[in-house]
């Protein structure tokens, strides 16, 4: 488990991803929405689904992917994030989502086109209203 | 048959402005806009006002009133209009549909951003965005499309270098470009690493400014003479479906088809281009969508030289983005004031020769990997 997530330390946003703890072998998961009627997924989880207007189900997007595209932002991080730091597009296993997300800031020299990737989640930077939040982030398979 | 023409344009040098508000460059803007289109306040049936930051910035809102206001127009409906760095020509497309509705004769547009503030740093598409809170900044969205680029089509660090130093030398020759000097493909590579690939010289930079036009129906026109005729204005929003290939703007691709099919015309009939460089790898994906070039071939495109001054289709010959700065109220307006001028044979030293057919295209703000916002507004003589 990650020393770093405190439990009074919230979400950046609520119902985004599961929150901690998380058991030994278990990465976090993406949470997103689901519309049975039109078999289609969403992130993140939209009040009603846009092709037929009915209730959506929250519903796990899982934690594996593939990046698709990432960029290195070297100047003026938002949010208390650090400096520099990492954002890119991955592609969702399951879901074939293609979802935007923080890349993991500790393996910017790593990043490429086509790297697996899963999810994490820390405490990282400071939420709109400056507090301390936790965010997910994609982290390449081959580090912890 | 056209529907409206613009009569008069007014614009002030792009810049550092720190004395001047927000009204008072917006309304030398209008200014010059009535002078040049020799109209009075009372002739005015309706404006339109483009700002994006000054409620965030300064808690400044319907800023257009009190610009109207000092040019003595009031009573008339005025429209305050946010559209992310579409606002300025987002303004223009709705007092196009007024004029071609039949519901104005004469109808003003302005816009006008302070941008060059202390507190301003890398801009988003919006603080509660998901995006936004998730790290998206607005230059990491257009390099994650270069990225992407570059992986797929070949395109390179020196092909997108020349993007800027092509509308650098073209900026050179805008006495209301904010930067004018001259620029080379190492100094672009050399300058700091802002987002990667992009270093600070391939990012358009901040910038206090102003632009006005005057649009007017076909009849006023024929009356007052001089006019640039509008063939088509199309504003588009994103289809943000999932997933976008970050390579090729769907939503710039169909704002594109739609006004060429509007305006009747086909990218071969275009003379001149000015379209949204906030980043050098925009201005190569725009020649893809304007169908400049086949899709993957933008850099090779600014690379030979065909899209400079003196080549077969020049785009951004006041400079673009890039050269003059983006003041985000007031960029798509600035386009729409080169292409009229270009249109007029009053570009100067930077004239297209024998230019008649036009197009200003802008694009604005991020969501789900898309654009919220696409104009595309096309003139002739």
């Amino acid at each position: 488990m990650n020393l770093e997530i405190m439990p009074d330390i919230p979400p950046v946003v609520p119902g985004i991803f599961t929150l901690p703890p998380y058991s030994n072998d278990e990465s976090p998961k993406l949470l997103g929405g689901f519309c049975p009627i039109c078999n289609r997924h969403y992130f993140p989880k939209p009040r009603y689904c846009r092709v037929c207007l009915g209730p959506v189900q929250e519903t796990s997007l899982g934690s594996g992917g593939t990046i698709y595209s990432f960029t290195v932002v070297r100047r003026k991080p938002p949010l208390g994030l650090p400096e520099p730091y990492s954002v890119g597009y991955v592609d969702l296993e399951g879901s074939g989502l293609r979802v935007f997300s923080l890349l993991d800031p500790g393996a910017i020299t790593q990043l490429r086109i086509g790297l697996k990737v899963h999810l994490a989640v820390k405490s990282l930077g400071h939420d709109i209203h400056g507090r301390s939040c936790l965010r997910p982030y994609f982290t390449p398979m081959t580090v912890g | 048959m056209s529907l409206a023409s613009v009569i008069g344009i007014g614009m002030i040098p792009f810049g550092k402005h720190p004395e001047r508000t927000i009204v008072d460059m917006a309304s030398e803007a209008v200014f010059l806009a009535l002078k040049d289109a020799e109209i009075k306040p009372a002739q005015v049936d309706a404006c339109f006002f483009a700002n994006a930051f000054a409620g965030r910035l300064f808690g400044d809102i319907t800023l257009g009133q009190h610009v109207f206001w000092e040019l003595g127009i009031n009573k008339v409906p005025v429209v305050n209009v946010e559209n992310a760095c579409t606002s300025g020509s987002t303004a223009f497309y709705l007092a196009y549909n007024m004029v071609a509705a039949g519901q104005a004769e004469i109808v003003l547009v302005a816009g006008a951003e302070k941008m060059y503030v202390p507190e301003l740093g890398l801009l988003d598409s919006g603080a509660t965005e998901l995006e936004t809170q998730l790290g998206l900044v607005a230059s990491a969205g257009f390099a994650l499309r270069a990225i992407r680029h570059m992986n797929e089509f070949g395109t390179t660090l020196e092909q997108l270098a020349k993007v800027a130093v092509k509308n650098r030398r073209h900026g050179q020759l805008n006495p209301l470009a904010q930067f004018r000097e001259p620029i080379t493909v190492e100094e672009v590579l050399k300058s700091p690493m802002i987002v990667e690939p992009f270093t600070r010289l391939q990012c358009c930079p901040n910038a206090d400014g102003a632009a006005a036009a005057v649009i007017c129906s076909p009849t006023v026109a024929q009356r007052l003479g001089r006019a640039v005729n509008v063939e088509a204005a199309i504003l588009c929003t994103g289809s943000y479906e999932n997933p976008q290939d970050l390579t090729h703007w769907e939503t710039d691709y169909r704002a594109c088809r739609i006004a060429y099919e509007k305006a009747g015309i086909g990218p071969e009939d275009i003379d001149v281009v000015e379209c949204h460089d906030a980043f050098t790898i925009a201005e190569i994906l725009h020649y893809e969508a304007l169908g400049l070039c086949p899709r993957g071939e933008g850099g090779r495109l600014v690379e030979e030289g065909e899209t400079a001054l003196g080549g077969r289709i020049p785009v951004n010959v006041s400079g673009g983005l890039l050269s003059r700065g983006h003041p985000v109220g007031a960029t798509g307006i600035a386009q729409i004031v080169e292409i009229v001028t270009q249109l007029r044979n009053e570009g100067g030293v930077r004239q297209v020769k024998g230019a008649k057919v036009g197009l200003a295209h802008c694009m604005g703000g991020d969501k789900a990997a898309d654009t919220k916002s696409c104009t595309i507004i096309v003139f002739s003589t």
